[in-house]
């Protein structure tokens, strides 16, 4: 191993980068440009449930209630009429839900006894559905509670008051924002592997085999000058994030470079060994897309939080580098945790660096090149 | 004459097919790749969000108190983890990331729910540092709530529910199952993704080959040399989606309530589109790796506008507006509407018509911009090529007016003639 050698191996490396505007644009900026076109849609506020109401009370109290769901933020509420077109709105897909007030809820109430309301959720998307049945339900009990003095009706056995922690109002966009950055960083670390594949593919690898060169210092040099490249792209994702987005910051900014340098070593050497056993960029991307796009959105923990109860998938989603850090992210922007509070997921990913920075110079052999 | 561009984009078919013969990792990975992803992050993951870690303050210690801890640790989305203290002990654990959600019970918590004139209270504090997650625990508490109330109004016919009541039916899938929704997201971003690689490569490669300069000296048009490029890939799409969809019936129960043959009527210009923008990448890269970069850029986009990350509905209005441009949502629409709802074309005009759309403004825009990228190289090149030209206009203007100040005398000595 000769720092010479690996330093210009690393100096062709930055050259490659460099001398395209539109690579060096990619690997610099491109996670930037990616997260704000990403964070874009979401709103600020809550998302809404889209909601058709049929009241065929017409009664002071049956308009009091969707008043009720009307004011509040949780759903956008539109009128409806007929089960046949609250049916096919749900085929359709342009309502979530449909809430109908049958004809007689006032005088139930009156009467003393509890009115029902009819619900018929698109089942669909569990997620949404669920949103809906939990912000219907404490609707209804805070309403019930609300009117029960008046009605004479005893008021609903169990009320429920629930706050989310860490956010004033839950607010979509900073859990999103914060979890999308390993997601973006996923570009440059692409075009490493990307980068090996090529050279085997137009037999440069070839020439390389002819100079003095061995096969860690070339590694280590590929290895060294994307991690770093892609680390200074850190700096706009992270104004993106708590700048333009005011995403709050809570952790500190040294505690976010030095462990997304942990992550971008381990994510790089997976890349390596991507690059190391194919052989064509067709097949490189094909792959690269396989393993880094379609998981890191489903197994990363960026939309569910992993089963632990579920000892496979459990294992595959740790040792993937981008699960560990969207847990770190979003800790450091919205919780404030420490390096110490942090330390299992940066301890995870030093030992996956490891072991694929090994795996990496395993495949790797410069003579069975081209 | 059509047999002739028939016979021409045949044969460009043909090359690409023997190209895609030889590549046999290349053709292992589009066609057992979109089976095995599936596969495992079907079996893997979209499961849901389940087993959120709770801890209970539990200030009341009745029978009633242990009821709720045991309704709430049933529940499929909750998993009791612990008893805490006090508040600020599980705030403090949540903080660590050890638990999701925390549920406070008060004092007297029992003593009020056997009252029939007093609600009892539940505290919920979910970790909202995960939106879904908060969500997801917050509901399940509401049900749980709501399961108590049934169970009290049943057993003493005097207590009641509550003056409200609500009676909840889901359609289409009546258990609340995850996977569908999740496999035909997978599904949909597996098709978009190989699709928008492999029309993306294609050209992309021939150029940085330099193969590409070989092309423009044989007969073929750009029309035949896109429909040329584009067959096997939308074959390769075809056949993608069609092992995908088996996959995801036979395995994970996904009801395909519709017409199959419209759904692959309706899946042909969503690939569509993917060449479409595939062709314009490679267009504007000058490497496989900067075509990559692209395509990975345009993917994350169209996936969060997929209305996946995000329901459409819920975008700002100048995002939804834009989201529209996005086919893998109308294609989503389209596919869950189909295999879930079963829902006709009757049903589904609107994301259809838009889905051809789509299609076809890409194909023409990528037709249109073929021209100008096989004999241009890169943007700075045609900037130059753009530039130059401008230049010489203005020089030939020039050397125009100066010849006409000469002849000019001409002229006016020709008038009184």
């Amino acid at each position: 191993m000769s720092i010479k050698r690996l330093l210009s191996i690393l100096t062709k490396e930055y050259r490659h980068i460099f001398r395209e505007p539109r690579t060096l644009w990619m690997v610099f900026l491109s996670p930037a440009f990616v997260l704000i076109a990403l964070s874009l849609i979401f709103t600020s506020g809550t998302s809404r449930v889209a909601l058709a109401v049929w009241d065929q009370d017409h009664t002071t109290l049956s308009r009091q209630f969707i008043a009720t769901l009307d004011s509040d933020g949780d759903f956008s509420v539109r009128r409806l009429s007929g089960y046949e077109l609250i049916e096919s709105s749900l085929t359709r897909h342009e309502i979530e839900a449909g809430v109908i007030i049958p004809p007689g809820f006032a005088k139930t109430v009156q009467s003393g006894r509890s009115g029902s309301i009819q619900v018929i959720l698109d089942g669909v998307d569990t997620l949404a559905a669920g949103q809906a049945t939990g912000s219907l339900l404490g609707h209804a009990s805070d309403f019930g509670a609300q009117i029960s003095k008046q009605f004479l009706v005893p008021p609903p056995p169990v009320q429920v008051q629930s706050r989310s922690a860490y956010l004033p109002k839950t607010a979509d966009r900073d859990s999103m924002v914060s979890g999308l950055i390993p997601i973006v960083f996923s570009l440059p670390i692409i075009a490493a592997a990307l980068a090996l594949a090529r050279e085997r593919e137009r037999g440069t690898l070839e020439s390389l085999v002819a100079t003095p060169v061995r096969g860690l210092e070339y590694l280590g040099g590929k290895l060294i000058a994307y991690v770093t490249a892609s680390l200074v792209g850190l700096v706009p994702v992270w104004l993106t994030a708590s700048v333009l987005f005011g995403v709050p910051f809570r952790g500190s900014f040294l505690v976010l470079l030095l462990l997304t340098a942990d992550f971008l070593m381990a994510s790089v050497g997976l890349a390596t060994v991507i690059g190391n056993v194919v052989g064509s960029q067709q097949a490189a991307t094909v792959l690269s897309l396989f393993i880094f796009f379609v998981p890191a959105f489903f197994l990363s923990g960026l939309l569910e939080p992993i089963d632990t109860t579920d000892i496979v998938s459990t294992i595959v989603s740790y040792a993937m580098p981008s699960t560990h850090f969207v847990s770190i992210c979003r800790a450091l922007f919205l919780k404030g945790a420490t390096l110490i509070q942090l330390w299992r997921p940066a301890v995870m990913l030093v030992g996956l660096s490891a072991i694929w920075m090994a795996l990496g110079a395993l495949t790797f052999s410069k003579e069975a090149a081209g | 004459m059509i047999r002739e561009h028939l016979h021409r984009i045949w044969g460009l078919a043909v090359k690409e097919f023997q190209q895609l013969r030889r590549n046999r990792l290349l053709l292992a990975f589009l066609i057992l790749g979109p089976i095995i992803e599936l596969g495992l992050m079907g079996s893997l993951a979209g499961g849901g969000i389940k087993n959120l870690r709770l801890a209970v303050v539990d200030n009341d210690r009745t029978r009633a108190s242990r009821d709720l801890i045991a309704k709430l640790d049933r529940t499929e989305e909750l998993r009791f983890t612990s008893h805490a203290d006090g508040v600020a002990e599980a705030e403090h654990a949540m903080q660590d990331g050890d638990i999701d959600a925390i549920v406070i019970i008060p004092p007297g918590y029992g003593s009020t729910l056997s009252d029939v004139a007093q609600s009892a209270q539940m505290q919920v504090i979910a970790d909202g540092s995960h939106h879904a997650v908060s969500t997801v625990a917050i509901g399940a508490a509401q049900d749980v709530a709501a399961e108590i109330s049934r169970e009290l109004a049943a057993l003493h016919s005097s207590a009641n529910q509550g003056p409200v009541e609500l009676r909840i039916v889901a359609r289409f899938n009546q258990y609340l199952k995850d996977r569908p929704h999740s496999i035909t997201a997978m599904l949909a971003i597996v098709v978009f993704e190989v699709a928008l690689v492999v029309a993306a490569q294609t050209i992309a490669r021939e150029r940085e080959l330099g193969t590409l300069e070989q092309l423009r000296v044989t007969p073929l048009g750009r029309f035949e040399l896109m429909v040329g490029k584009a067959i096997p890939t939308l074959l390769v799409g075809l056949l993608d989606f069609l092992l995908m969809l088996g996959l995801a019936a036979a395995l994970f129960d996904i009801p395909i309530r519709g017409s199959v043959p419209l759904l692959v009527l309706l899946t042909a210009p969503f690939i569509v589109a993917q060449i479409g923008w595939g062709t314009l990448i490679s267009l504007i890269s000058r490497t496989q790796q900067q075509a990559m970069l692209f395509v990975f850029a345009l993917a994350m986009v169209e996936v969060a506008f997929s209305g996946f990350l995000v329901p459409s509905a819920d975008m700002p209005p100048a995002m939804r507006v834009i989201s529209y441009g996005s086919s893998i949502q109308h294609y989503l629409v389209i596919l869950r509407g189909i295999t879930l709802r079963g829902a006709g074309i009757r049903s589904l005009w609107l994301p259809s018509v838009a889905l051809f759309g789509i299609s076809s403004v890409l194909v023409l825009l990528a037709w249109a911009r073929l021209r100008v990228g096989l004999d241009a190289g890169s943007v700075r090149d045609r900037l130059a090529a753009i530039f130059s030209r401008l230049r010489d206009r203005c020089q030939r203007r020039r050397t125009r007016r100066s010849t006409r100040k000469q002849t000019a005398p001409k002229e006016w000595s020709r008038e009184p003639a």
